[in-house]
């Protein structure tokens, strides 16, 4: 896969926040960037567009990061959600691995984290 | 750190008004301290020996460090030693006060070391990189005592003065903090914590502050309290909140539930609460505490 060919979905309820990362994978060459303000959305979208990737906030409204990362492994046991979040305590760490979680990356994101995640998953 | 809370001193003591102590935060990154302002710092000199150097400056063309040599006052080691020291932040506020003749050499004498022995501190404290005695300072300034959350309160905003500095800027002065009853917010961003830290955080400003506040965040000139203003002075209370979280986890095997942040304009916050106040050059914004 090549970043040009990748889909990716970004799930945060910050608008601030999704336009950061939307902007940082456009510049890795990322070809489709998609957006969820919220857990249910970002299961919907998840199977509406079968993303490459899914990047997914925890402390969200309606349905948490890790409901979300549930509902949509039930609905695609393949699929690779990263957990991006500032509450990298252990205990989410664990639970969000234990549920099948691809990754997790602690907030503040920085860009050179993200190029490195894409150029992980295009290898 | 100690530069905010020094700024706080200078300005409580009415050495300085808020203006001037703002307009010098801002100049203060491109000032760097001279050696007369180190001189004083370390206790080589006074502020009337280093008037009278000036004063011999004027007269012939030599260095300062080279002429308070040549004076009497220093040797050649201690002048390598205090250019060392150059870099520090509250020395460079205030040679900025003195250039800009808010205060003189000797004013700003008085005001240090009247700082320094009120605080019980040294040089080593200043250069001290494990922030050991800034989170005293800072318990200090805050004074939870009586709060069963004590230590956590003053965790929650030791980290909180870090966050600030390095997403926001270094450019404020703390005001005395308050312990307010219910009271009108402006612009604010909130969010609840549960668990091992049960509070209601809350940023909140008026409208300029609010916009501008989110627009160092963001890294981007925000024109509006719109939903983008919104989103990053939410998400600026949700990476501290987390960070903090992540502290307390790791720190103390403690867990805290973050809830979503909420966002209102013109309510009401709900006291008793700590009221954490910050001058900005753009304006003064307020961190609230309800635990």
């Amino acid at each position: 896969m090549t970043a040009e060919s990748m889909k990716v979905l970004i799930c945060d309820d910050s608008m601030f926040v999704r336009k950061k990362l939307a902007a940082v994978l456009k510049n890795c060459g990322v070809g489709e960037v998609i957006e969820a303000s919220d857990g249910e959305q970002a299961v919907e979208m998840f199977k509406e567009n079968k993303p490459d990737l899914t990047l997914m906030d925890i402390v969200m409204p309606k349905m948490t990061g890790v409901e979300a990362l549930k509902a949509i492994l039930s609905a695609d046991p393949k699929a690779k959600v990263v957990m991006a979040s500032s509450v990298g305590t252990q205990e989410n760490l664990k639970e969000a691995i234990n549920a099948g979680a691809f990754d997790f990356l602690q907030k503040p994101i920085s860009d050179a984290q993200l190029e490195m995640l894409i150029k992980k998953i295009t290898k | 750190m100690f530069t905010q809370f020094f700024g706080n001193y200078l300005l409580n003591k009415g050495l300085v008004s808020s203006a001037q102590l703002s307009r010098a935060l801002s100049d203060q990154k491109n000032t760097r301290a001279k050696l007369g302002v180190l001189a004083i710092n370390a206790g080589f000199m006074t502020a009337q020996q280093v008037d009278e150097v000036h004063a011999e400056q004027q007269r012939v063309d030599m260095r300062m460090g080279d002429l308070a040599v040549r004076m009497g006052y220093l040797t050649n080691e201690q002048v390598d030693m205090l250019l060392s020291q150059q870099g520090m932040a509250h020395l460079a506020l205030g040679q900025t006060l003195i250039e800009s003749g808010v205060m003189t050499n000797s004013e700003f004498a008085d005001a240090l070391n009247n700082y320094k022995a009120e605080n019980s501190l040294t040089d080593i404290d200043f250069a001290d990189k494990t922030g050991n005695k800034i989170n005293e300072i800072i318990a200090h300034f805050y004074n939870f005592e009586g709060e069963p959350q004590k230590d956590l309160l003053t965790e929650y905003v030791t980290l909180l003065f870090k966050n600030i500095i390095r997403f926001i800027g270094d450019d404020f002065t703390p005001l005395s903090p308050e312990k307010i009853p219910s009271t009108r917010s402006s612009f604010s961003a909130i969010q609840k914590t549960e668990g091992a830290f049960v509070s209601t955080t809350i940023f909140d400003a008026a409208e300029s502050a609010y916009i501008s506040f989110a627009s160092r965040y963001a890294g981007e000139t925000l024109t509006d309290a719109d939903e983008m203003a919104d989103a990053a002075n939410g998400e600026f209370l949700n990476l501290h909140n987390g960070l903090f979280t992540v502290n307390v986890s790791n720190e103390r095997s403690q867990e805290i539930k973050l809830l979503p942040q909420e966002f209102q304009k013109g309510g009401t916050i709900q006291g008793p609460a700590y009221r954490i106040a910050l001058v900005f050059p753009f304006g003064t914004v307020c961190f609230y505490i309800a635990v």
